[in-house]
């Protein structure tokens, strides 16, 4: 209310980012009006580009700026392995891993009747047309170890069963590097449960 | 294990609040409305981070503030630890040891806490939700993981009667995903089943004698599990499973109708009887307090049991509900082991061995006079 109309613009425009409150806004609007032009300009047309040019892969539903995706696009990844993640935001964390050489399927969310969010709602119609003509031989379900997540692994592995496609679920329990001694009694249960012949 | 300090900043009526406490007895005085109870509050509140009283926690905040906090040093096992809880608009922090638990069941377990205040009378003839209240969270409290449990029980339970009720206006929609959550509930819900059924079992080994002692001899207490699943309790868990599968396949239809999951242990109940007879039905009011009053000692005992250490004990104006023979016969178990604190108005009627030896504290409108 005590800034020029300019500022106070931007400062709304921060408060809409997640994780910004009032005052980071207020800092990070400041911090603009100190930066070079050019750093300015060049971050505006970042953000617009971002929203224009980029979409979602009519195969896999991840983000992409062309269609289909590098990933679906490239020949030398296995067609016959796929990981279904939640989130964009997922599939870089398993590309990073640099091991996984089969393709993704990105569901933007899960399931939540609680929220409103019915099987409809997520990218799961295109997973099983995909299913039926590229001869997939494994999905793998990778959405997050939570109810939902669950839930949603649940829903598509009983889908998915009657074709006959292998079904896995990526295994919960304790990270890397960790110390046993420091792991709560959930994940330690949960790392038990999946223990594996040697 | 016990609090030797604990300090309160805009809590209920206190405003700012340090106290220092006896490991042995501690005796609260004042009039009505002076804020014992909030001081009880403020403890139960450490152990388990959610009050006794109300499940909205800006109650507790003083009135035109901004937050309130509640720190308190713990000695368990001869370790000193500090625990802390802020409550703001925002929500709540709980820390131990200074760091921040995100989870309750990271937190709960680390102060044991046994309560019995006037309301605890309800525990025998109170609605089942007061029973299944004092099971889940005794279970909590020597058995941390029994929390994480009882959340995913509850978020599926949340999920699968949103569905159900989406499903009564369309019935003729995809059942699949009801296939799903029915899965996940079960899952959940028999390793619940199955923890209480172990819980129990320890409680009444504990309640029984304690009950027969506070009764002179002239009364034998018997717990049951009142079932919405037919489960026993020589069950384990991979013969719950199957029963439970059974009972969803067989109630889905009346389930859809009426919107709403029908089984499962959040319909399930306690049962108490006094000589064969269902004290909740049957039972006089005498008995009905006897019995709340064995099974509270019975937690005392049973925690001491599983964790290793007394927990600490809040008897919250209940000294003057009992006659005297209970009274002297809670005050003699708790003699000399259980750190204890007592809210009364009137010291009146306890008996002066267990005063003398006590911390005297006067609550007067918010602010606190240490008599000894």
């Amino acid at each position: 209310m005590y800034y020029p109309e300019p500022i106070s613009k931007l400062i709304d425009s921060f408060t809409k980012l997640p994780g910004i409150g009032p005052k980071t806004a207020v800092r990070l609007a400041f911090f603009v009006l100190e930066m070079e032009e050019d750093d300015v300009l060049d971050f505006a047309k970042s953000l617009v580009s971002a929203k224009r040019e980029l979409t979602h892969c009519s195969t896999c539903g991840n983000i992409t700026d062309q269609d289909p995706c590098s990933i679906c696009q490239d020949d030398s990844r296995d067609n016959k392995l796929i990981c279904v993640v939640q989130d964009p935001k997922d599939v870089i964390a398993m590309e990073k891993m640099k091991e996984f050489s089969g393709k993704y399927h990105v569901l933007h969310g899960a399931i939540s009747p609680m929220d409103g969010i019915g099987p409809e709602d997520i990218n799961v119609a295109s997973l099983i047309n995909r299913l039926k003509d590229e001869g997939v031989e494994e999905l793998i379900l990778a959405t997050n170890p939570n109810v939902e997540g669950e839930a949603t692994a649940m829903y598509i592995s009983r889908l998915v069963k009657p074709s006959g496609i292998r079904i896995t679920r990526i295994a919960h329990g304790l990270p890397m590097g960790g110390d046993l001694e420091y792991a709560d009694e959930v994940t330690l249960s949960k790392a038990m449960e999946g223990r594996r012949e040697l | 294990m016990h609090i030797s300090e604990l300090s309160l900043r805009s809590f209920r009526n206190y405003n700012d609040l340090s106290l220092t406490f006896d490991d042995q007895i501690n005796v609260i005085i004042g009039d009505n409305a002076q804020g014992k109870t909030n001081l009880m509050e403020a403890i139960y509140l450490l152990a388990f981070s959610r009050s006794h009283r109300t499940p909205r926690d800006k109650e507790l905040i003083q009135w035109d503030k901004e937050y309130a906090k509640i720190k308190g040093s713990i000695i368990k096992r001869n370790r000193r630890f500090p625990l802390e809880i802020i409550i703001s608009n925002k929500g709540k922090k709980a820390k131990l040891n200074h760091i921040e638990q995100k989870r309750l069941s990271d937190y709960i377990g680390a102060m044991n806490v046994v309560m019995f205040a006037p309301e605890d009378l309800n525990l025998v003839k109170g609605s089942p939700q007061v029973r299944r209240r004092f099971i889940d969270m005794e279970i909590g409290q020597v058995q941390p993981a029994y929390v994480y449990h009882l959340a995913q029980y509850q978020k599926v339970l949340k999920q699968r009667n949103s569905l159900l009720k989406d499903l009564q206006r369309k019935p003729e929609a995809d059942r699949t995903m009801l296939a799903v959550l029915t899965d996940q509930l079960i899952e959940h819900g028999a390793l619940i089943v199955e923890r209480r059924f172990r819980f129990l079992q320890l409680l009444r080994k504990w309640a029984a004698p304690i009950h027969e002692g506070i009764s002179r001899q002239l009364e034998a207490l018997e717990i049951t599990y009142d079932a919405s699943v037919k489960v026993s309790e020589d069950m384990d868990l991979e013969t719950i499973v199957p029963i439970y599968q059974e009972k969803f396949t067989d109630i889905e239809t009346k389930e859809v109708e009426r919107g709403t999951t029908l089984a499962g242990p959040h319909r399930d109940d306690l049962m108490f009887f006094v000589n064969g007879k269902d004290v909740q039905t049957y039972g006089s009011q005498g008995q009905q307090r006897t019995t709340a009053l064995s099974l509270k000692l019975a937690e005392i005992e049973l925690i001491k049991s599983e964790v290793g250490e007394y927990p600490i004990l809040l008897l919250d104006d209940v000294l003057s509900e009992l006659d005297d023979f209970r009274r002297s016969h809670l005050l003699h178990t708790i003699q000399g082991k259980v750190q204890t604190f007592v809210s009364t108005t009137s010291v009146e009627g306890i008996e002066h061995e267990v005063i003398d030896q006590a911390g005297i504290f006067r609550v007067d409108n918010g602010t606190i006079d240490i008599e000894k």
